[in-house]
């Protein structure tokens, strides 16, 4: 009960406040409000900042041109939230009949997502759409895995590890992925101490140590799925430049991306409970010029990281190999096939 | 003594995809869209293992005969969040499961539907991030 006075208090003050969605009325924001400080005089960025809104990387196509919902948009954004909501808290099943209804974990087992009037991640290029790959990326993605393309969630062959992309394979998302919201495990954790920043992802399992002395980044030789990341202050926000990524990865479940990826992240608590977060993506080996996310990211105190150490009872890739090579035995397709869209 | 019930349907179900793709791995990859099965069994252990949990239930056949199967649900962290424990879900239990059966044609399934015998959901629960009376639990 405590706990439930607690948030109703914050949701209160987040009335109050009035945070806003986008990065332009953000920035305004910014300036009205003075962030608290740690006692070494930083801004106080901790606590938990789960990326509990839904917002999809791209502007869907069904949508206005306009950066925030209408009016209508978004109340039937609101409406289906609410009906999946009443559909995942009803206490009985559904009769499913004689068969069951999915292949997959019925839905009441993922984590709610907040609708909110933002219509993209990306905000720039002003479209809502991340900029085409070059012609040079079309050529170095269409050639990996001899030809086949990337490895992928959804893989056409089951013939090998390499066949399921990095994710699946419980390796990592990468950066910018584990900063972005997805389906359950969406915790983001930010711890500070005199020099540094920690940033915790929940999905899946990734700890970032970010130092604030600006020294240099490591060598360039050294090359990482989550890159290396060097922080510095201006004024109330924080701005993280990573580099040193590795190239074999991609953002949002795209392609990979190549070693020369540069993100840099700006974070400013724009109020009690609002933390406004803006990524630049600059590569120049895949994409025709940066683009750039926002990102509203809502304190949430009641939200407890646990460990995903995914590795742990991984068998799915144990289940697919052999699934597959017992399918091949009986003549029938392999592939994994996507029964229906989502966002990853 | 109560009675337990095993069959595989016989014929193919025809499958309408409007579940959501579940966020981190693809069942699709693991099961058998043209096996489709109905357990009911006793819950002989429950794995609160990363990424997805596994539920192990003994089935008993109609000659008889029991037979162990795993049963791969949802992620722990989810399930911890909305406030169940490890006592959540103790040996003995008896569990009514509709799934598909892994492709390798092993005794694994997954659980599209996990119902108590009564109907009742396991682990049902919203996740509203803004109910005030979330069952989050961070004292666990």
């Amino acid at each position: 009960m405590k706990i439930s006075v607690t948030w109703l208090a914050v949701c209160i003050g987040a009335a109050l406040v009035a945070a806003p969605g986008l990065a332009q009325s953000s920035a305004k924001s910014a300036k009205a409000f003075t962030p608290p400080k740690t006692p070494w005089g930083d801004p106080d960025l901790q606590g938990q900042w789960p990326a509990s809104s839904q917002i999809p990387m791209q502007r869907p196509a069904t949508l206005s041109s306009e950066t925030q919902l209408s009016d209508e948009e978004l109340a039937k954004r609101k409406a289906d939230f609410d009906k999946a909501q009443a559909a995942d808290s009803e206490e009985f099943a559904k009769n499913t009949g004689s068969g069951p209804s999915s292949i997959n974990p019925p839905a009441y087992w993922i984590e709610r997502a907040r609708p909110t009037k933002q219509a993209s991640l990306v905000v720039d290029p002003p479209d809502g759409r991340i900029p085409p790959l070059t012609p040079e990326a079309q050529a170095r993605i269409k050639a990996l895995r001899g030809g086949k393309g990337p490895g992928s969630h959804f893989p056409d062959v089951v013939n090998s590890w390499e066949d399921f992309d990095i994710y699946s394979r419980c390796i990592s998302r990468g950066m910018l992925s584990s900063m972005l919201p997805t389906l359950y495990n969406f915790g983001n954790e930010i711890v500070q101490a005199p020099g540094y920043v920690v940033i915790r992802s929940e999905m899946i399992h990734e700890s970032r140590v970010i130092p604030l002395d600006r020294r240099p980044h490591v060598g360039k030789d050294i090359k990482t799925y989550m890159g290396d990341s060097r922080g510095h202050w201006e004024g109330n926000t924080l701005v993280v430049e990573t580099t040193n990524f590795n190239g074999k990865i991609g953002i949002g479940g795209a392609a990979p991306t190549t070693d020369a990826l540069m993100i840099v992240e700006r974070f400013t608590r724009v109020a009690p409970d609002e933390l406004s977060y803006d990524a630049t993506i600059s590569d120049p080996g895949t994409w025709t010029k940066p683009w750039k996310i926002h990102y509203p990211y809502k304190l949430d105190p009641t939200y407890p990281i646990y460990e995903y150490a995914c590795h742990e009872g991984n068998y799915m890739m144990l289940n697919a190999l052999k699934g597959a090579r017992e399918l091949e035995k009986q003549g029938r397709d392999t592939a994994a096939h996507q029964f229906s869209p989502g966002n990853r | 003594m109560r009675r337990t019930v095993f069959a595989i349907a016989a014929s193919v179900s025809l499958f309408i995809a409007t579940a959501p793709v579940w966020a981190h791995h693809a069942f699709e990859a693991e099961y058998d869209n043209k096996k489709p099965v109905h357990l009911v069994g006793k819950v002989t252990q429950m794995e609160w293992i990363n990424p997805h949990s596994w539920i192990h239930i003994d089935v008993t056949e109609p000659d008889g005969k029991v037979t162990s199967w795993m049963v791969e649900c949802g992620s722990p962290n989810i399930m911890l969040r909305r406030g169940f424990t490890k006592h959540s879900l103790e040996a003995g239990t008896i569990l009514d499961i509709r799934g598909y059966q892994a492709k390798s044609g092993d005794n694994k399934a997954n659980g599209s539907s996990v119902t108590f015998q009564d109907g009742h959901r396991l682990f049902v629960g919203g996740s509203n991030p803004d109910d005030p009376e979330s069952k989050r639990n961070p004292g666990q």
